[in-house]
Protein backbone atom coordinates (compact mmCIF):
# COMPACT_ATOMS: atom_id res chain seq x y z
CA UNK A 1 0.00 0.00 0.00
CA UNK A 2 1.16 3.52 -0.74
CA UNK A 3 0.11 6.25 1.69
CA UNK A 4 0.43 9.89 0.70
CA UNK A 5 -0.04 12.60 3.29
CA UNK A 6 -0.01 16.38 2.90
CA UNK A 7 2.16 16.25 -0.19
CA UNK A 8 3.07 19.70 -1.48
CA UNK A 9 5.26 20.93 -4.30
CA UNK A 10 5.95 24.40 -5.65
CA UNK A 11 7.79 25.44 -8.80
CA UNK A 12 9.06 29.05 -8.67
CA UNK A 13 6.65 29.86 -5.84
CA UNK A 14 3.75 28.49 -7.89
CA UNK A 15 2.03 25.69 -5.97
CA UNK A 16 1.57 22.60 -8.15
CA UNK A 17 0.55 20.10 -5.46
CA UNK A 18 -1.47 21.38 -2.51
CA UNK A 19 -1.51 19.09 0.54
CA UNK A 20 -2.47 15.95 -1.34
CA UNK A 21 -3.73 13.01 0.77
CA UNK A 22 -4.28 9.64 -0.89
CA UNK A 23 -4.12 5.91 -0.16
CA UNK A 24 -3.24 3.60 -3.04
CA UNK A 25 -4.43 0.15 -2.08
CA UNK A 26 -2.72 -3.13 -2.92
CA UNK A 27 -3.95 -4.86 -6.06
CA UNK A 28 -5.89 -1.87 -7.34
CA UNK A 29 -5.53 0.10 -10.55
CA UNK A 30 -5.84 3.72 -9.63
CA UNK A 31 -6.34 6.21 -12.42
CA UNK A 32 -5.51 9.86 -11.85
CA UNK A 33 -7.51 11.85 -14.34
CA UNK A 34 -7.54 15.48 -15.33
CA UNK A 35 -6.64 17.83 -18.16
CA UNK A 36 -3.11 19.20 -18.62
CA UNK A 37 -1.62 21.47 -15.97
CA UNK A 38 -3.41 20.02 -12.94
CA UNK A 39 -0.27 18.47 -11.40
CA UNK A 40 -0.85 14.83 -12.42
CA UNK A 41 2.64 14.14 -13.73
CA UNK A 42 4.30 16.02 -10.87
CA UNK A 43 2.25 13.91 -8.47
CA UNK A 44 3.12 10.55 -10.03
CA UNK A 45 6.80 11.56 -10.33
CA UNK A 46 6.79 12.67 -6.69
CA UNK A 47 5.53 9.21 -5.73
CA UNK A 48 8.72 7.67 -7.14
CA UNK A 49 10.93 10.59 -6.07
CA UNK A 50 11.78 11.70 -9.57
CA UNK A 51 10.49 15.03 -8.33
CA UNK A 52 11.40 15.97 -4.77
CA UNK A 53 8.30 17.22 -2.94
CA UNK A 54 8.64 20.25 -0.66
CA UNK A 55 6.87 18.53 2.21
CA UNK A 56 4.65 15.60 3.07
CA UNK A 57 4.89 11.88 3.62
CA UNK A 58 4.96 9.04 1.09
CA UNK A 59 4.97 5.56 2.60
CA UNK A 60 5.46 2.31 0.69
CA UNK A 61 4.27 -0.57 2.90
CA UNK A 62 4.84 1.66 5.93
CA UNK A 63 8.31 2.91 4.91
CA UNK A 64 8.55 6.69 4.47
CA UNK A 65 10.55 7.11 1.28
CA UNK A 66 10.99 10.87 1.64
CA UNK A 67 13.05 10.47 4.80
CA UNK A 68 15.14 7.61 3.38
CA UNK A 69 18.71 8.37 2.28
CA UNK A 70 19.34 7.71 -1.42
CA UNK A 71 21.36 4.58 -0.65
CA UNK A 72 18.41 2.93 1.11
CA UNK A 73 15.93 4.22 -1.45
CA UNK A 74 17.37 1.73 -3.94
CA UNK A 75 15.59 -1.15 -2.18
CA UNK A 76 12.23 0.61 -2.50
CA UNK A 77 12.92 1.64 -6.10
CA UNK A 78 13.54 -1.98 -7.04
CA UNK A 79 9.83 -2.57 -6.30
CA UNK A 80 8.83 0.13 -8.77
CA UNK A 81 8.58 0.32 -12.54
CA UNK A 82 7.63 3.42 -14.50
CA UNK A 83 6.40 3.74 -18.07
CA UNK A 84 7.09 7.27 -19.26
CA UNK A 85 4.86 9.32 -21.53
CA UNK A 86 7.55 9.37 -24.25
CA UNK A 87 8.76 5.89 -23.29
CA UNK A 88 12.29 7.07 -22.36
CA UNK A 89 13.96 4.13 -24.08
CA UNK A 90 17.73 4.52 -24.10
CA UNK A 91 18.46 5.67 -27.62
CA UNK A 92 22.10 4.50 -27.48
CA UNK A 93 21.00 0.91 -26.85
CA UNK A 94 19.07 -1.44 -29.11
CA UNK A 95 15.85 -3.10 -27.95
CA UNK A 96 17.59 -6.15 -26.56
CA UNK A 97 20.11 -4.07 -24.62
CA UNK A 98 17.37 -1.75 -23.37
CA UNK A 99 15.60 -4.72 -21.85
CA UNK A 100 18.73 -6.51 -20.69
CA UNK A 101 20.22 -3.47 -18.93
CA UNK A 102 18.29 -3.92 -15.67
CA UNK A 103 19.16 -7.60 -15.44
CA UNK A 104 22.82 -6.98 -16.28
CA UNK A 105 23.09 -4.38 -13.55
CA UNK A 106 20.98 -6.00 -10.84
CA UNK A 107 21.07 -9.75 -11.33
CA UNK A 108 23.66 -12.48 -11.56
CA UNK A 109 22.01 -14.13 -14.55
CA UNK A 110 24.19 -15.46 -17.34
CA UNK A 111 23.98 -13.90 -20.81
CA UNK A 112 21.91 -16.86 -21.97
CA UNK A 113 19.44 -16.48 -19.11
CA UNK A 114 19.22 -12.74 -19.75
CA UNK A 115 18.55 -13.49 -23.40
CA UNK A 116 15.70 -15.80 -22.42
CA UNK A 117 14.21 -13.22 -20.07
CA UNK A 118 14.33 -10.58 -22.80
CA UNK A 119 12.61 -12.93 -25.26
CA UNK A 120 9.95 -13.72 -22.65
CA UNK A 121 9.30 -10.02 -22.04
CA UNK A 122 9.04 -9.30 -25.76
CA UNK A 123 6.65 -12.19 -26.24
CA UNK A 124 4.59 -10.80 -23.38
CA UNK A 125 4.07 -7.55 -25.29
CA UNK A 126 3.63 -9.46 -28.57
CA UNK A 127 6.84 -8.40 -30.24
CA UNK A 128 9.03 -10.88 -32.04
CA UNK A 129 12.78 -11.24 -32.40
CA UNK A 130 12.85 -8.95 -35.42
CA UNK A 131 12.99 -5.95 -33.12
CA UNK A 132 15.91 -7.36 -31.08
CA UNK A 133 18.61 -5.39 -32.85
CA UNK A 134 16.57 -2.33 -33.69
CA UNK A 135 17.21 1.01 -32.04
CA UNK A 136 14.31 3.01 -30.57
CA UNK A 137 14.38 5.49 -33.47
CA UNK A 138 13.60 2.61 -35.85
CA UNK A 139 10.40 1.65 -34.00
CA UNK A 140 6.87 2.98 -34.39
CA UNK A 141 5.13 4.73 -31.47
CA UNK A 142 3.11 1.62 -30.59
CA UNK A 143 6.18 -0.61 -30.69
CA UNK A 144 8.12 1.78 -28.49
CA UNK A 145 5.31 1.72 -25.95
CA UNK A 146 5.34 -2.06 -25.97
CA UNK A 147 9.12 -2.16 -25.48
CA UNK A 148 8.73 0.31 -22.58
CA UNK A 149 6.15 -2.00 -20.98
CA UNK A 150 8.41 -5.01 -21.62
CA UNK A 151 11.27 -3.16 -19.92
CA UNK A 152 9.03 -2.57 -16.93
CA UNK A 153 8.06 -6.24 -16.91
CA UNK A 154 11.73 -7.27 -16.74
CA UNK A 155 11.95 -5.42 -13.43
CA UNK A 156 9.17 -7.59 -11.90
CA UNK A 157 7.84 -4.64 -9.90
CA UNK A 158 5.37 -4.58 -7.02
CA UNK A 159 4.12 -1.13 -8.05
CA UNK A 160 3.59 -0.04 -11.61
CA UNK A 161 3.34 3.58 -12.71
CA UNK A 162 2.15 4.73 -16.13
CA UNK A 163 2.42 8.36 -17.20
CA UNK A 164 -0.06 9.09 -20.01
CA UNK A 165 0.36 5.64 -21.60
CA UNK A 166 -1.99 6.28 -24.53
CA UNK A 167 -0.91 9.80 -25.51
CA UNK A 168 0.01 10.07 -29.17
CA UNK A 169 -1.16 6.55 -30.05
CA UNK A 170 -3.77 5.63 -32.64
CA UNK A 171 -6.93 3.72 -31.70
CA UNK A 172 -5.49 0.27 -32.40
CA UNK A 173 -2.45 0.96 -30.23
CA UNK A 174 -4.62 2.42 -27.46
CA UNK A 175 -6.53 -0.88 -27.40
CA UNK A 176 -3.23 -2.73 -27.32
CA UNK A 177 -2.05 -0.65 -24.33
CA UNK A 178 -5.34 -1.30 -22.52
CA UNK A 179 -4.92 -5.02 -23.12
CA UNK A 180 -1.30 -4.94 -21.91
CA UNK A 181 -2.25 -3.05 -18.75
CA UNK A 182 -4.80 -5.80 -17.97
CA UNK A 183 -2.30 -8.52 -18.78
CA UNK A 184 0.38 -6.84 -16.67
CA UNK A 185 -2.02 -6.62 -13.74
CA UNK A 186 -2.95 -10.28 -14.05
CA UNK A 187 0.54 -11.72 -14.59
CA UNK A 188 3.15 -9.35 -13.20
CA UNK A 189 2.06 -6.59 -10.85
CA UNK A 190 -1.44 -6.03 -9.53
CA UNK A 191 -0.97 -2.52 -8.16
CA UNK A 192 -0.86 0.23 -10.75
CA UNK A 193 -1.12 4.00 -10.81
CA UNK A 194 -2.02 5.52 -14.15
CA UNK A 195 -1.99 9.21 -14.97
CA UNK A 196 -4.07 10.08 -17.99
CA UNK A 197 -6.48 12.50 -19.57
CA UNK A 198 -8.02 9.68 -21.63
CA UNK A 199 -11.53 8.88 -20.35
CA UNK A 200 -11.66 5.75 -22.47
CA UNK A 201 -8.53 4.39 -20.79
CA UNK A 202 -9.91 5.34 -17.37
CA UNK A 203 -13.15 3.45 -17.94
CA UNK A 204 -11.32 0.45 -19.43
CA UNK A 205 -8.76 -0.18 -16.69
CA UNK A 206 -9.52 1.65 -13.45
CA UNK A 207 -10.69 0.23 -10.14
CA UNK A 208 -10.73 3.69 -8.59
CA UNK A 209 -10.48 7.17 -10.04
CA UNK A 210 -8.88 10.30 -8.61
CA UNK A 211 -9.59 13.70 -10.11
CA UNK A 212 -6.94 16.37 -9.67
CA UNK A 213 -7.74 20.02 -10.10
CA UNK A 214 -5.10 22.71 -9.67
CA UNK A 215 -2.98 20.46 -7.47
CA UNK A 216 -5.80 19.29 -5.19
CA UNK A 217 -7.69 16.03 -5.14
CA UNK A 218 -11.32 16.91 -5.75
CA UNK A 219 -12.73 13.43 -6.19
CA UNK A 220 -11.90 9.86 -5.24
CA UNK A 221 -14.34 7.15 -6.18
CA UNK A 222 -15.59 4.54 -8.62
CA UNK A 223 -15.33 5.06 -12.36
CA UNK A 224 -19.09 4.72 -12.67
CA UNK A 225 -19.40 7.99 -10.75
CA UNK A 226 -17.32 9.83 -13.35
CA UNK A 227 -19.06 10.95 -16.52
CA UNK A 228 -18.04 13.29 -19.32
CA UNK A 229 -20.64 15.78 -18.11
CA UNK A 230 -19.32 15.77 -14.54
CA UNK A 231 -15.80 16.27 -15.84
CA UNK A 232 -16.86 19.19 -17.99
CA UNK A 233 -18.72 20.67 -15.04
CA UNK A 234 -15.58 20.33 -12.93
CA UNK A 235 -12.95 21.52 -15.38
CA UNK A 236 -15.08 23.79 -17.55
CA UNK A 237 -16.07 23.47 -21.17
CA UNK A 238 -12.63 24.61 -22.30
CA UNK A 239 -11.22 21.15 -21.65
CA UNK A 240 -13.91 19.35 -23.62
CA UNK A 241 -11.53 18.38 -26.41
CA UNK A 242 -8.76 17.39 -24.07
CA UNK A 243 -10.68 14.84 -22.01
CA UNK B 1 15.61 52.88 -12.75
CA UNK B 2 18.11 51.87 -15.43
CA UNK B 3 20.92 51.56 -12.85
CA UNK B 4 18.70 49.37 -10.68
CA UNK B 5 18.00 47.02 -13.58
CA UNK B 6 21.71 46.83 -14.46
CA UNK B 7 22.67 46.14 -10.84
CA UNK B 8 19.95 43.50 -10.52
CA UNK B 9 21.20 41.92 -13.71
CA UNK B 10 24.79 41.87 -12.46
CA UNK B 11 23.66 40.54 -9.07
CA UNK B 12 21.58 37.80 -10.68
CA UNK B 13 24.42 36.72 -12.95
CA UNK B 14 26.89 36.68 -10.05
CA UNK B 15 24.58 34.50 -7.99
CA UNK B 16 24.04 32.16 -10.96
CA UNK B 17 27.80 31.98 -11.53
CA UNK B 18 28.54 30.91 -7.95
CA UNK B 19 25.53 28.58 -7.90
CA UNK B 20 26.89 26.91 -11.06
CA UNK B 21 30.33 26.49 -9.47
CA UNK B 22 28.71 24.94 -6.41
CA UNK B 23 26.60 22.58 -8.53
CA UNK B 24 29.58 21.53 -10.67
CA UNK B 25 31.56 20.91 -7.48
CA UNK B 26 28.67 18.83 -6.15
CA UNK B 27 28.74 16.82 -9.37
CA UNK B 28 32.44 16.11 -8.85
CA UNK B 29 31.76 15.04 -5.24
CA UNK B 30 28.94 12.74 -6.43
CA UNK B 31 31.31 11.30 -9.01
CA UNK B 32 33.89 10.60 -6.30
CA UNK B 33 31.15 8.92 -4.24
CA UNK B 34 30.30 6.75 -7.24
CA UNK B 35 33.95 5.69 -7.69
CA UNK B 36 33.80 2.81 -5.17
CA UNK B 37 31.06 1.30 -7.39
CA UNK B 38 33.34 1.30 -10.43
CA UNK B 39 33.12 -2.51 -10.73
CA UNK B 40 29.33 -2.25 -10.91
CA UNK B 41 29.62 0.26 -13.76
CA UNK B 42 32.66 -1.42 -15.41
CA UNK B 43 30.81 -1.99 -18.68
CA UNK B 44 30.01 1.74 -19.00
CA UNK B 45 33.60 2.73 -18.15
CA UNK B 46 35.00 0.38 -20.80
CA UNK B 47 32.48 1.64 -23.37
CA UNK B 48 33.36 5.26 -22.70
CA UNK B 49 37.10 4.58 -22.92
CA UNK B 50 36.49 2.95 -26.29
CA UNK B 51 34.25 5.83 -27.45
CA UNK B 52 36.86 8.41 -26.41
CA UNK B 53 39.55 6.50 -28.29
CA UNK B 54 37.54 6.08 -31.48
CA UNK B 55 36.31 9.66 -31.47
CA UNK B 56 39.69 11.24 -30.84
CA UNK B 57 42.29 9.16 -32.61
CA UNK B 58 41.76 10.39 -36.21
CA UNK B 59 41.60 14.06 -35.23
CA UNK B 60 44.59 13.67 -32.86
CA UNK B 61 46.61 12.16 -35.71
CA UNK B 62 45.95 15.04 -38.09
CA UNK B 63 46.51 17.71 -35.44
CA UNK B 64 49.74 16.26 -34.07
CA UNK B 65 51.35 15.82 -37.47
CA UNK B 66 50.65 19.43 -38.43
CA UNK B 67 51.55 20.80 -35.00
CA UNK B 68 54.92 19.10 -35.39
CA UNK B 69 55.41 20.44 -38.90
CA UNK B 70 54.33 23.94 -37.87
CA UNK B 71 56.71 23.91 -34.90
CA UNK B 72 59.53 22.77 -37.16
CA UNK B 73 58.94 25.57 -39.69
CA UNK B 74 58.65 28.21 -36.97
CA UNK B 75 61.67 26.90 -35.07
CA UNK B 76 63.95 26.95 -38.08
CA UNK B 77 62.59 30.26 -39.35
CA UNK B 78 62.97 32.09 -36.01
CA UNK B 79 66.44 30.77 -35.18
CA UNK B 80 69.54 32.42 -36.57
CA UNK B 81 72.32 30.51 -38.27
CA UNK B 82 74.52 31.09 -35.19
CA UNK B 83 72.35 28.84 -33.00
CA UNK B 84 73.37 25.17 -33.18
CA UNK B 85 70.65 23.05 -34.76
CA UNK B 86 70.60 20.64 -31.83
CA UNK B 87 69.46 23.61 -29.69
CA UNK B 88 66.69 24.41 -32.16
CA UNK B 89 65.49 20.80 -32.05
CA UNK B 90 65.60 20.96 -28.26
CA UNK B 91 63.37 24.07 -28.24
CA UNK B 92 60.97 22.48 -30.75
CA UNK B 93 60.85 19.25 -28.74
CA UNK B 94 60.17 20.91 -25.40
CA UNK B 95 57.69 23.45 -26.69
CA UNK B 96 55.81 20.71 -28.54
CA UNK B 97 55.50 18.16 -25.74
CA UNK B 98 55.06 20.67 -22.93
CA UNK B 99 52.76 23.18 -24.53
CA UNK B 100 51.77 22.99 -28.17
CA UNK B 101 50.51 19.45 -28.52
CA UNK B 102 48.75 19.14 -25.13
CA UNK B 103 46.94 22.47 -25.33
CA UNK B 104 45.99 22.46 -29.01
CA UNK B 105 44.80 18.88 -28.75
CA UNK B 106 42.88 19.61 -25.56
CA UNK B 107 41.20 22.67 -27.06
CA UNK B 108 40.15 20.79 -30.17
CA UNK B 109 38.89 17.86 -28.10
CA UNK B 110 37.03 20.28 -25.83
CA UNK B 111 35.11 21.26 -28.97
CA UNK B 112 34.60 17.73 -30.19
CA UNK B 113 34.12 15.72 -27.00
CA UNK B 114 32.76 18.46 -24.74
CA UNK B 115 30.02 19.38 -27.21
CA UNK B 116 29.06 15.79 -28.01
CA UNK B 117 29.05 14.89 -24.33
CA UNK B 118 26.80 17.81 -23.40
CA UNK B 119 24.47 17.19 -26.34
CA UNK B 120 24.28 13.46 -25.61
CA UNK B 121 23.49 13.91 -21.92
CA UNK B 122 21.26 16.91 -22.66
CA UNK B 123 19.05 14.99 -25.05
CA UNK B 124 18.91 12.11 -22.56
CA UNK B 125 17.83 14.58 -19.91
CA UNK B 126 15.02 16.16 -21.92
CA UNK B 127 13.72 12.81 -23.17
CA UNK B 128 13.44 11.49 -19.58
CA UNK B 129 16.12 8.82 -20.12
CA UNK B 130 18.01 10.05 -17.06
CA UNK B 131 14.83 9.68 -15.00
CA UNK B 132 14.33 6.21 -16.49
CA UNK B 133 17.73 5.24 -15.10
CA UNK B 134 16.64 6.38 -11.65
CA UNK B 135 13.47 4.29 -11.81
CA UNK B 136 15.68 1.31 -12.64
CA UNK B 137 17.63 1.89 -9.41
CA UNK B 138 20.67 3.08 -11.34
CA UNK B 139 22.57 6.16 -10.26
CA UNK B 140 22.78 8.55 -13.25
CA UNK B 141 26.09 9.91 -11.94
CA UNK B 142 27.57 6.43 -11.62
CA UNK B 143 26.10 5.22 -14.90
CA UNK B 144 26.63 8.27 -17.11
CA UNK B 145 29.05 10.74 -15.60
CA UNK B 146 31.68 8.82 -13.66
CA UNK B 147 32.56 6.65 -16.70
CA UNK B 148 32.88 9.74 -18.91
CA UNK B 149 35.08 11.63 -16.45
CA UNK B 150 37.28 8.57 -15.91
CA UNK B 151 37.51 7.98 -19.66
CA UNK B 152 38.50 11.63 -20.16
CA UNK B 153 41.19 11.47 -17.49
CA UNK B 154 42.58 8.16 -18.73
CA UNK B 155 42.33 8.63 -22.47
CA UNK B 156 43.53 12.21 -22.89
CA UNK B 157 47.02 11.39 -21.53
CA UNK B 158 47.22 8.28 -23.73
CA UNK B 159 46.16 10.24 -26.80
CA UNK B 160 48.55 13.06 -25.92
CA UNK B 161 51.47 10.61 -25.67
CA UNK B 162 50.50 9.28 -29.08
CA UNK B 163 50.12 12.83 -30.46
CA UNK B 164 53.47 13.99 -29.03
CA UNK B 165 55.20 11.00 -30.49
CA UNK B 166 53.60 11.61 -33.88
CA UNK B 167 54.42 15.34 -33.78
CA UNK B 168 58.08 14.69 -33.04
CA UNK B 169 58.19 11.97 -35.65
CA UNK B 170 56.89 14.40 -38.26
CA UNK B 171 59.55 16.92 -37.18
CA UNK B 172 62.18 14.20 -37.48
CA UNK B 173 60.89 13.15 -40.87
CA UNK B 174 61.07 16.67 -42.31
CA UNK B 175 64.31 17.68 -40.57
CA UNK B 176 66.34 14.50 -40.97
CA UNK B 177 64.80 12.30 -43.63
CA UNK B 178 63.23 14.62 -46.20
CA UNK B 179 65.61 17.58 -46.05
CA UNK B 180 68.83 16.57 -44.27
CA UNK B 181 68.58 19.77 -42.25
CA UNK B 182 69.99 17.85 -39.26
CA UNK B 183 71.43 14.37 -38.94
CA UNK B 184 69.41 11.75 -37.01
CA UNK B 185 72.18 11.55 -34.40
CA UNK B 186 72.13 15.32 -33.79
CA UNK B 187 68.33 15.24 -33.76
CA UNK B 188 68.39 12.64 -30.98
CA UNK B 189 71.01 14.50 -28.97
CA UNK B 190 68.93 17.69 -29.34
CA UNK B 191 65.95 15.90 -27.83
CA UNK B 192 68.04 14.47 -24.98
CA UNK B 193 69.65 17.81 -24.14
CA UNK B 194 68.71 19.03 -20.67
CA UNK B 195 66.10 16.27 -20.48
CA UNK B 196 64.06 16.08 -17.28
CA UNK B 197 61.74 13.15 -16.71
CA UNK B 198 59.24 15.34 -14.89
CA UNK B 199 58.69 17.41 -18.03
CA UNK B 200 57.63 14.25 -19.79
CA UNK B 201 55.14 13.43 -17.03
CA UNK B 202 53.91 17.02 -16.95
CA UNK B 203 53.27 17.36 -20.68
CA UNK B 204 52.05 13.85 -21.33
CA UNK B 205 50.24 12.83 -18.17
CA UNK B 206 49.43 15.59 -15.68
CA UNK B 207 48.28 18.32 -18.03
CA UNK B 208 46.19 16.11 -20.33
CA UNK B 209 44.58 14.34 -17.36
CA UNK B 210 43.55 17.70 -15.88
CA UNK B 211 42.28 18.87 -19.29
CA UNK B 212 40.37 15.61 -19.79
CA UNK B 213 38.79 16.13 -16.39
CA UNK B 214 37.66 19.67 -17.31
CA UNK B 215 36.27 18.59 -20.69
CA UNK B 216 34.27 15.74 -19.15
CA UNK B 217 33.05 17.73 -16.14
CA UNK B 218 31.96 20.73 -18.24
CA UNK B 219 30.20 18.47 -20.78
CA UNK B 220 28.51 16.44 -18.05
CA UNK B 221 27.48 19.43 -15.98
CA UNK B 222 25.91 21.39 -18.83
CA UNK B 223 24.39 18.21 -20.26
CA UNK B 224 22.69 17.33 -16.99
CA UNK B 225 21.46 20.92 -16.56
CA UNK B 226 19.80 20.95 -19.99
CA UNK B 227 16.23 22.11 -20.27
CA UNK B 228 14.10 23.60 -22.99
CA UNK B 229 14.24 21.16 -25.91
CA UNK B 230 16.56 21.35 -28.90
CA UNK B 231 17.46 24.95 -28.13
CA UNK B 232 18.54 23.88 -24.64
CA UNK B 233 20.70 21.08 -26.04
CA UNK B 234 22.45 23.53 -28.37
CA UNK B 235 23.01 25.96 -25.50
CA UNK B 236 24.40 23.19 -23.29
CA UNK B 237 26.85 22.10 -26.01
CA UNK B 238 28.06 25.66 -26.60
CA UNK B 239 28.47 26.38 -22.88
CA UNK B 240 30.36 23.13 -22.35
CA UNK B 241 32.89 23.99 -25.06
CA UNK B 242 33.38 27.59 -23.94
CA UNK B 243 33.78 26.74 -20.25
CA UNK B 244 36.08 23.78 -20.92
CA UNK B 245 38.27 25.92 -23.21
CA UNK B 246 38.52 28.71 -20.61
CA UNK B 247 39.40 26.23 -17.85
CA UNK B 248 42.03 24.58 -20.05
CA UNK B 249 43.91 27.80 -20.87
CA UNK B 250 43.51 29.13 -17.31
CA UNK B 251 44.95 26.02 -15.70
CA UNK B 252 47.54 25.65 -18.44
CA UNK B 253 49.17 28.76 -17.05
CA UNK B 254 48.69 27.94 -13.36
CA UNK B 255 49.81 24.31 -13.62
CA UNK B 256 53.01 25.44 -15.37
CA UNK B 257 53.63 28.08 -12.72
CA UNK B 258 53.05 25.69 -9.86
CA UNK B 259 54.67 22.52 -11.15
CA UNK B 260 57.55 23.59 -13.42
Amino acid sequence: MIEVRQLTKKFNEKPVLKAVDLDILDNETLVILGPSGQGKTVFIKSLVRLVEPDSGIIKYDGVDVLSLPKRKLVDVKKKIAFVFQDNALFDFLNVKENLALYLRMHSKLSEEEIDNEVRRALEFVRLNEEVFDKYPEELSGGMMKRVAIARAMIQQPCYMFYDEPTTGLDEANVEMVVELIHKFKKNVCATAVIVTHDIHLMSAVSDRVVLLKEGRIVFVGKKEEVSEESLHDLYGTGVKDEL
Amino acid sequence: MCTKVVLENIGGRTINFFAAIYEAWQLVIDTLKALPHIWFYRRQVTEQIYVFLVKTLPIATVISVFVGLGAMIQGTYQSSALIPRTYVINVIFKSTILELCPIILSLVLAGKLGASLAAELGSMKISEQVEALETMSLDPVGFLIMPRILAGMIMLPIITIFANFLAMFSVFFIASVATDWISPKEFLSGMQMNYRAFEFYFGNLIKPAVNGFFIAVAGSYFGMKTHGGALGVGRAATNAVVVAAILIVFFDYYLARILL
